[in-house]
């Protein structure tokens, strides 16, 4: 029976291994681990799970030495905006490799970040579909930013230079707007942001009441490391806070998640607080209107009055002199009138007496005697009927020019 | 009151007499009203609000 050493076997499998798969391959993988190493190599644990994420289908340690990693590390994230980390489903070129100590290992030559940027967009897109199922994708775009937002919770890490800026941004406004802004501490990067935002949330929903709004910042990088942006429990956190959540976590690529889901997405810390101070100066530009709005409407109600006041004054010496013609016809009519009244009454009074002065003269018994008729009389007083008279009484009959004694048989 | 109440009132009030809804007799104390309206919240705007300041330093 053949014996050989354990080198010689290793040495056996590396020359078989070098000999059968001599070429490049390109793996997709997901990374369970990753350490740089002091030389400036990168070491990687690369395995590939089960369509449920729970049982490893395979595993490989792969090793990125310096002079490949100080070219595709710079390339990766320029690329993606994110760095290798944990979780993150990455196409790799590597040479497959067998060392007698070190044993099996993949010699990284290449990375190919499009297929992360794939991955990490399908990853957006299913957790954006989540969301829209549960029906919260638009609960926070629906509240109204206040008219004048004042008092801001600030979600970011306090050594973050974007909250620094944020501030400053705020207290020197140009306007000389005044802000109060109350910081809750997050974890801007790495994995404890998601639980670290939801808890400072948690933190301001508690008081919501002393508060407008909330801000999420962080300052830029050139890795800005979004992808812990892309989480569902976050995502549902903001689209359901009471306030308004605007973000400004520093990039300019395809929006994360969280930003989908904020009222307002800016794209960095100085934004997000040119944002607030621009609604504060809508607010006052609208007091301001509606301060001359107000003067306006006095001053022009006074004059309205006031033309409608001399207006009337002015009409009143028209009207008067209008009055007066006509009460000066009414009276003239009037004269006129009472004139022709007493006139026709004098001359109808005139023919009255002109009638009683005829009748008058008829009567007179002088003329009636003229005319031939007699006035007789017996003792003294005037025979008016036949039956009155006796034989042997005596008359006397009055004639125009004299009278006549006579006896009757 | 709240900076949002202010605005509405003020907006309502100048609309009123624009609108010549209002009478003569009731312009001077819409004037005042206005005024004061204005006075909030241009000092909301511009000076510092030392009860909000405090309960916002404090911790929860």
């Amino acid at each position: 029976m053949e014996t050989i050493t354990l080198q010689e076997l290793n040495g056996r499998v590396k020359s078989t291994l070098q000999f059968e798969m001599p070429d490049a391959y390109w793996v997709q993988a997901e990374i369970s681990g990753i350490s740089p190493s002091n030389q400036g190599h990168c070491y990687l644990e690369l395995v590939e799970k089960d369509s449920s994420g729970k049982t490893f289908l395979a595993k490989a340690k792969a090793n990125i030495w310096r002079n490949v990693w100080l070219k595709i590390k710079p390339y990766f994230e320029a690329e993606t905006g994110e760095s290798l980390k944990i979780g993150m489903k990455v196409l790799l070129q590597v040479t497959v490799n067998f060392h007698e100590v070190y044993g099996y290992s993949l010699w990284v030559q290449d990375i190919d970040p499009t297929y992360t940027m794939g991955d990490m967009a399908r990853r957006r897109k299913e957790i954006l579909d989540q969301l829209a199922r549960d029906g919260v994708i638009g609960l926070n775009r629906e509240l109204e930013i206040p008219l004048l937002p004042q008092r801001i919770a600030v979600i970011s890490s306090a050594t973050a230079a974007g909250w620094g800026d944020f501030r400053n941004q705020l207290a020197n406004n140009v306007y000389g707007f005044r802000f109060y802004v109350k910081l809750f501490q997050a974890a801007m990067q790495g994995d404890d942001v998601e639980r670290s935002v939801i808890a400072a949330l948690d933190s301001v929903a508690a008081r919501r009441d002393d508060f407008d709004l909330v801000v999420i910042i962080r300052g830029g990088g050139a890795v800005s490391e979004l992808s812990c942006f892309d989480s569902y429990d976050l995502a549902y956190n903001i689209a359901n806070f009471p306030l308004p959540v605007i973000t400004g976590i520093g990039h300019e690529r395809d929006d994360t998640v969280a930003d989908v889901v904020a009222h307002t997405k800016v794209k960095t810390p100085t934004a997000a607080a040119e944002f607030i101070i621009n609604r504060a100066f809508e607010t006052a530009s609208e007091l301001e209107t509606l301060a001359r709005r107000m003067g306006d409407a006095v001053i022009g109600r006074m004059n309205a009055e006031n033309v409608r006041l001399e207006r009337l004054a002015q009409k009143l010496p028209s009207l008067f002199a209008v009055l007066r013609v006509r009460q000066e016809q009414l009276l003239e009519n009037m004269w006129n009138r009472s004139l022709t009244g007493i006139r026709n009454l004098l001359t109808a009074r005139g023919h009255r007496l002109e009638i009683i002065e005829k009748s008058i003269s008829a009567a007179d018994p002088a003329l009636i005697l003229k005319r031939g008729y007699s006035l007789t009389r017996c003792n003294g007083r005037v025979v008016k009927s036949a039956s009155d008279l006796k034989s042997g009484d005596r008359l006397t009959t009055v004639l125009s020019d004299g009278s006549v004694e006579s006896q009757i048989i | 009151m709240k900076y949002e109440e202010a605005m509405k009132r003020l907006e309502e009030i100048v609309s009123e007499i624009e609108d010549g809804k209002l009478d003569m007799d009731r312009i001077g104390d819409s004037l005042k009203e206005a005024r004061e309206l204005i006075k909030f919240c241009k000092d909301k705007l511009f000076k510092t609000d030392e009860e909000i300041k405090k309960i916002l330093e404090a911790d929860e």
